[in-house]
């Protein structure tokens, strides 16, 4: 167990990098800036959530597989549910799933990333849709410090209570998942994080001792293994490509920017015209001010989206797009 | 990313790495859970209940710490909290915490202490009315707003720390009844008596339970509950089950040869059993008794089982009820104004206006 919000001893190559990025406007290892809370935000906090959550909560359900009670939550009108990898445990598995209101329905497991603790699993009944919500690709934009609100079953389903709220905020964003002060219990697991545009930016997995130490499955494996986990695959290892595929090699620069320092032969950043030397700045209008940034803006997004790359060409900015592919076999592993 | 990519031998570059990859990018191939001293981290004084939140809460001090108090035993030690009710001393507080008022007293935030003289135990509220002796001049509650209809979301704050500090929390969940399911101590006992057909012997002690605070140990024979010899152990199991969580049973043992007596506390039975092997994860322990209560607003302030009795409020500085039960980590209720002030007003005024007495004609 490590104490959050202390900084466990690094090694000094990590303290060379982490006082170099000092500098810049979002630094690694450079937490945001304190501001004291005035009641107006809280206020604004409690109108966000009241405003999205009788919309959200119809998404969220109580998973039953075994002798376990957990949770879940519905991503599309067919029936999709994103849960935790632990909850399942396997491809194939039959689970009882209780909605809001108490109606009973079945689901089927379909792949899951036992790493990471990511599983997708699907309803049975397609013959209505489902009350659902979408997830938030923006993976990155979930920083420590920003709002959020937890919903789930803890200790089960209970049709008086319902699922039960909890509003905390981002404490860390880790490359395959976020820790937030939303206190989790047992039968939360698989239950979903919201940002406030009532988007699933997390998959509640595990719990440490401390009441800050909630940790979350991100969206970055999900949308990472989304085609494998559609067909029921066990992922056991992640490649960096298995999310989308744009097919640069970066460097940090001496004026700590991303550079490209190779780009892969007939990959789609060499159809879009990227051309070792070039200077990222911005994805989606997103500033980039480093490689595991940038990293995980790319692997966020699946192949075939499109990407907005700001770029400094020999001291020339200008914007290309650029059309993610699936990432070819034989490259890494 | 994986092992291969950080080879700077391989023929090809990684993809969207660095070439070079500085230590702490080999974290990235831990699992979810380690830590990664790359990562920025929110600092404490930053989280939802950090002293830059809970600025904003700075204000309502005087409606939540300023009618609350602390309960302690004779020796100093806290084993509750009080919200005052009425400026001539008279204080709410959750009554299975604080089953003998003459072992404790009380202090208020302005340094006074005084004896506290019951007044009024209610046990389907789970609430003992008292007055602070010899105290006048306090600042009661306004227990006038309706909690009933706060929706789901709605900030709440409470006061923490033996009543000197705030915390602050959201409705979590439909306001409604909790039901009872009995008390229970946290022992499991053999089927056939013990020897000689006498006393029952215990062959398990569920972890953070009564039975364990109590001192009981796997082995040793109960020979007597609550002055009834126990010969048999289904007689023994309702003899418990008829009791209220926080009443005390006394107990004979045997344990290798000697005889001893001890008191048991008992707790809620829904709990006790859940907790069987200590996995449950309260940040602090539980309440006594965390059940059976007619109406309960549900929130997450993150609090202990002594923040018990104390006042919660809205941002408004509106006391919507007294907090009555920490359930698990995620769960605190608290009894909603509407439920318990009507009464409450009237055991007031029943003690401030006893009856006279009338000449005999």
């Amino acid at each position: 167990m490590f104490p959050l919000g202390t900084f466990p001893a690094c090694k000094a190559a990590t303290m060379i990098v982490a006082a170099g990025l000092f500098a810049s406007t979002l630094a690694a290892a450079d937490a945001p800036p304190a501001t004291l809370t005035d009641i107006a935000t809280l206020q604004h906090i409690q109108q966000e959530v009241q405003q999205l959550l009788p919309r959200v909560r119809q998404a969220v359900v109580a998973i039953q597989a075994g002798n376990g009670t957990a949770s879940g939550v519905i991503i599309s009108a067919d029936g999709l549910v994103l849960t935790a990898a632990h909850v399942p445990d396997k491809p194939g598995r039959d689970l009882k799933v209780v909605l809001e209101d108490g109606s009973v329905t079945t689901a089927k497991s379909l792949g899951l990333d036992k790493t990471t603790d990511a599983a997708l699993a699907r309803l049975k009944d397609r013959g209505k849709p489902w009350p659902f919500v979408n997830l938030s690709r923006e993976v990155t934009k979930a920083q420590p410090g920003e709002w959020c609100f937890a919903l789930g079953h803890p200790g089960g389903f209970d049709k008086a209570r319902g699922p039960v709220l909890r509003v905390g905020k981002i404490i860390k964003q880790t490359a395959n998942g976020l820790h937030s002060d939303c206190v989790l219990m047992g039968g939360d697991s698989g239950g979903p994080l919201f940002n406030f545009n009532g988007e699933v930016i997390g998959i509640h997995s595990q719990i440490w001792e401390g009441r800050d130490q909630n940790v979350h499955v991100s969206m970055a494996p999900f949308l990472r293994s989304w085609d494998a986990m559609q067909k029921s695959q066990v992922i056991k290892t992640w490649g960096v490509g298995a999310g989308g595929y744009l097919g640069v090699a970066t460097v940090m620069s001496d004026d700590l920017e991303v550079a490209v320092a190779d780009v892969i032969e007939g990959s789609p950043a060499l159809k879009a015209g990227i051309r070792t030397g070039d200077v990222i700045l911005s994805v989606n209008g997103d500033p980039m001010t480093d490689q595991q940034q940038f990293s995980a803006t790319v692997r966020a997004r699946a192949a075939g989206d499109q990407l907005k790359l700001k770029l400094r060409t020999q001291g020339k900015e200008h914007e290309i797009s650029v059309k993610l592919a699936q990432k070819p076999q034989d490259e890494g592993q | 990313m994986t092992k291969g990519n950080t080879s700077s031998a391989s023929k090809r570059p990684a993809l969207i790495c660095a070439l070079e990859l500085p230590a702490f990018f080999l974290l990235l191939l831990n699992p979810l859970l380690h830590a990664d001293p790359s990562r920025p981290t929110l600092p404490p004084e930053d989280r939802t209940n950090g002293k830059h939140t809970l600025a904003a809460i700075e204000n309502l001090k005087p409606h939540t710490v300023g009618c609350a108090a602390r309960v302690e035993s004779l020796l100093g030690r806290t084993i509750g909290t009080a919200t005052i009710v009425g400026n001539d001393g008279y204080v709410l507080m959750k009554a299975s915490e604080v089953p003998d008022l003459e072992k404790t007293r009380i202090k208020f935030s302005d340094g006074r202490k005084a004896d506290l003289r019951e007044v009024h135990r209610e046990p389907r509220l789970d609430l003992v009315l008292a007055q602070a002796v010899g105290i006048t001049g306090l600042h009661p509650a306004s227990l006038e707003a309706a909690a009933r209809t706060l929706p789901l979301g709605q900030w709440l704050c409470s006061v923490a720390h033996a009543g000197t500090e705030t915390r602050l929390g959201i409705v979590s969940a439909r306001t409604r009844r909790i039901r009872g399911e009995g008390a229970a101590m946290g022992i499991r006992m053999e089927e056939k008596p013990a020897k000689a057909g006498k006393g029952v012997r215990i062959v398990g002690v569920a972890s953070d339970s009564p039975a364990e605070a109590a001192g009981l140990k796997e082995g040793d024979v109960l020979l007597s509950i609550a002055g009834e010899n126990a010969s048999d152990f289904q007689r023994v199991h309702d003899i418990i089950k008829q009791r209220q969580p926080g009443e005390t049973l006394e107990l004979r043992i045997q344990r290798e040869k000697q005889e001893e007596t001890c008191r048991v506390r008992l707790a809620s039975r829904t709990k006790v059993l859940d907790n069987w092997n200590g996995e449950d994860f309260a940040n602090g322990g539980v309440s006594l008794r965390n059940d059976n209560f007619p109406e309960v607003l549900q929130h997450d302030i993150p609090l202990l089982p002594t923040d018990m009795g104390g006042p919660v409020a809205t941002l408004e500085g509106k006391i919507v009820g007294i907090n009555i039960a920490r359930v698990d980590r995620v769960t605190t209720f608290a009894l909603p104004v509407e439920v318990f002030w009507p009464e409450t007003q009237q055991w007031i005024h029943a003690d401030r206006h006893p009856p006279k007495a009338v000449l005999a004609k």
